[in-house]
């Protein structure tokens, strides 16, 4: 590939990730004989034409402009003569939305999208891989990596939820203030799978994680100017922004992952730990949601000076309160290692022992790397490494792996 | 929210026909996918259940009761909490064991009794 031809790859896929589903979005309320399907179908012609012709011609002035021309004629071509239109397609003025798009990457198409995408009939998990096909504009094969999905997978699951968006008379209608507002809660819980599919530490140094925790930030923000975020919408971005500060300091420079306790503090980033303070704030005063809870619980471990200075008294204290509303096996753990550190070692002990004895818990990777460490940390090298090595059964991830084979090889050594 | 009992059937005449391998890959995707489940805030609880039990009526007890040979018997259950019918029929779907085809859910919403 020669240089231009590569500059013009770039800006194609810089396009596409910015205005795909906004694209998309456009032509379903352009026009009510266009399914989702052939909407789809039209963009990607769309954008492999621009790829064609760029490569011979130039990039034009305004490029975005020029592929949503053509998305306009061949929507033209599909529909029947004389049928009623509307929309962005009304006026030729594509620098107003291209100059609009550069401001904030999530407009109005898109947050109306994502609120489709929140269908209540939809199980979580299609919510997240249609979101982000649809608002974060991710192509199948990255959707199914990134969940571990195969790529027959997602592209059944799409053609099941396509069938329920063209139903959803919200991509076509002005939104409906009250509908809005009873789908939010939804909506944050995309969010919020979003950033954690992004977070979690299995996915190893790659930056297509750390752009799902943008995109999952960029959302909750143009839901909280759109007016139509609450205090739970500044809840879930102030923990977001605190579990971000930390993203580069989670690995070593070889790309290792490395625990709360060997993590260099100095690393996080304290601009963004001010910044989703200013957040925590604004998020109090009404009623507290689990994500306030989340937040809470990022907020103190942010503020340790370090991994024993932390406030554990605190973490597991808002654990406890956490679970009282959403009673979690998963999360239970996480509150019994606050309580260990918190010095409370036979209440932890006794709550992972039980924890033990559930179904699909005993096979849970995290919850044996949790008793190996505390037992390491107890002088049980024999137990520690029973654990730790049942953990390398558990996982096929292969950071986390040599994150439990390092400790393994410390015992022995 | 609502709550819902997922009934897993199965043909418990197979087992012990399943390798230690494909078990264990099996359990695997299952504790991910409950994972997921409680993270996404539907997990309520779940177990599996053992194939031998009794069947009891008014008249008689039977020990190993009429499921022993059944293509259907339940095999365990999942409680979870979903918005509606549909959502909690969508998070069937997604059960592993579910698109691998090795079993079938039963969907049941809970009768919820309502404060007077």
């Amino acid at each position: 590939m020669n240089e231009t031809d590569q500059e013009v790859q770039k800006q194609v896929n810089r396009l596409y990730k910015s205005h795909y589903g906004k694209m998309v979005s456009s032509l379903l309320y352009f026009s009510q004989s266009i399914d989702i399907e052939s909407a789809e179908d039209i963009v990607q012609d769309a954008f492999t034409s621009a790829l064609s012709y760029w490569q011979s011609d130039g990039i034009p002035a305004n490029a975005a402009g020029w592929i949503f021309r053509v998305c306009r004629n061949k929507a033209l071509n599909k529909i029947k003569q004389g049928e009623k239109v509307r929309g962005f397609f009304e006026d030729e003025d594509f620098s107003s939305i291209e100059s609009r798009a550069t401001e904030s990457p999530i407009d109005d198409y898109q947050l109306k999208l994502l609120f489709a995408c929140a269908h209540p009939d939809f199980s979580p998990k299609v919510q997240v891989v249609i979101t982000l096909k649809y608002v974060a504009n991710l192509k199948v094969e990255a959707i199914a990596r990134i969940l571990g999905m195969s790529i027959d997978g997602v592209d059944k699951l799409l053609l099941r939820a396509r069938q329920k968006i063209r139903e959803e008379k919200i991509l076509f209608t002005e939104p409906d203030l009250l509908f809005m507002k009873y789908r939010i809660p939804i909506v944050h819980k995309i969010i919020y799978l979003i950033f954690n599919e992004g977070y979690k530490s299995s996915w190893g140094k790659e930056i297509i994680r750390e752009e799902l925790c943008e995109d999952a930030l960029l959302m909750n923000k143009a839901l909280l100017e759109s007016g139509l975020g609450n205090k739970d919408t500044a809840a879930l971005h102030a923990m977001m922004l605190f579990n971000a500060a930390r993203f580069k300091a989670r690995f070593g420079k070889d790309g290792e992952l490395l625990d709360l306790e060997e993590q260099d503090r100095a690393l996080w980033n304290r601009e963004l730990i001010l910044y989703g303070s200013k957040f925590l704030a604004q998020s109090q005063g009404g009623t507290i949601s689990s994500y306030h809870y989340e937040a809470s619980i990022a907020y103190v471990h942010c503020m340790a000076k370090s991994f024993h200075l932390t406030d554990w008294e605190s973490i597991s204290r808002l654990y406890k309160q956490l679970l009282e509303n959403n009673p979690n096996p998963f999360v239970e753990m996480n509150y019994a290692i606050a309580l260990y550190y918190a010095g409370h070692i036979q209440k932890a002990l006794d709550i992972l022992q039980q924890l033990q004895q559930k179904p699909f818990l005993n096979h849970y990777y995290l919850l044996n790397a949790a008793l190996g460490k505390i037992n390491l940390h107890e002088g049980n090298f024999e137990k520690a490494k029973a654990f730790f090595l049942k953990t390398l059964m558990q996982t096929d991830s292969q950071v986390e792996k040599d994150y439990v084979q390092k400790l393994i090889n410390r015992m022995d050594s | 929210m609502k709550k819902f009992l997922l009934l897993i059937r199965e043909d418990i005449t197979n087992d012990g026909n399943t390798t230690d391998e494909s078990f264990h890959a099996g359990i695997q995707a299952m504790t991910k996918w409950v994972e997921e489940l409680a993270e996404s805030g539907n997990y309520l609880g779940g177990e599996p259940l053992q194939s031998e039990g009794r069947y009891v009526s008014k008249d008689f007890i039977l020990s190993d009761g009429p499921f022993i040979e059944s293509k259907e018997a339940i095999s365990g259950y999942v409680f979870i909490q979903a918005e509606n019918i549909n959502q909690a029929v969508s998070i069937a779907q997604s059960c592993p064991e579910v698109t691998a085809g090795n079993i079938l859910v039963e969907v049941r919403p809970i009768i919820e009794m309502e404060d007077e």
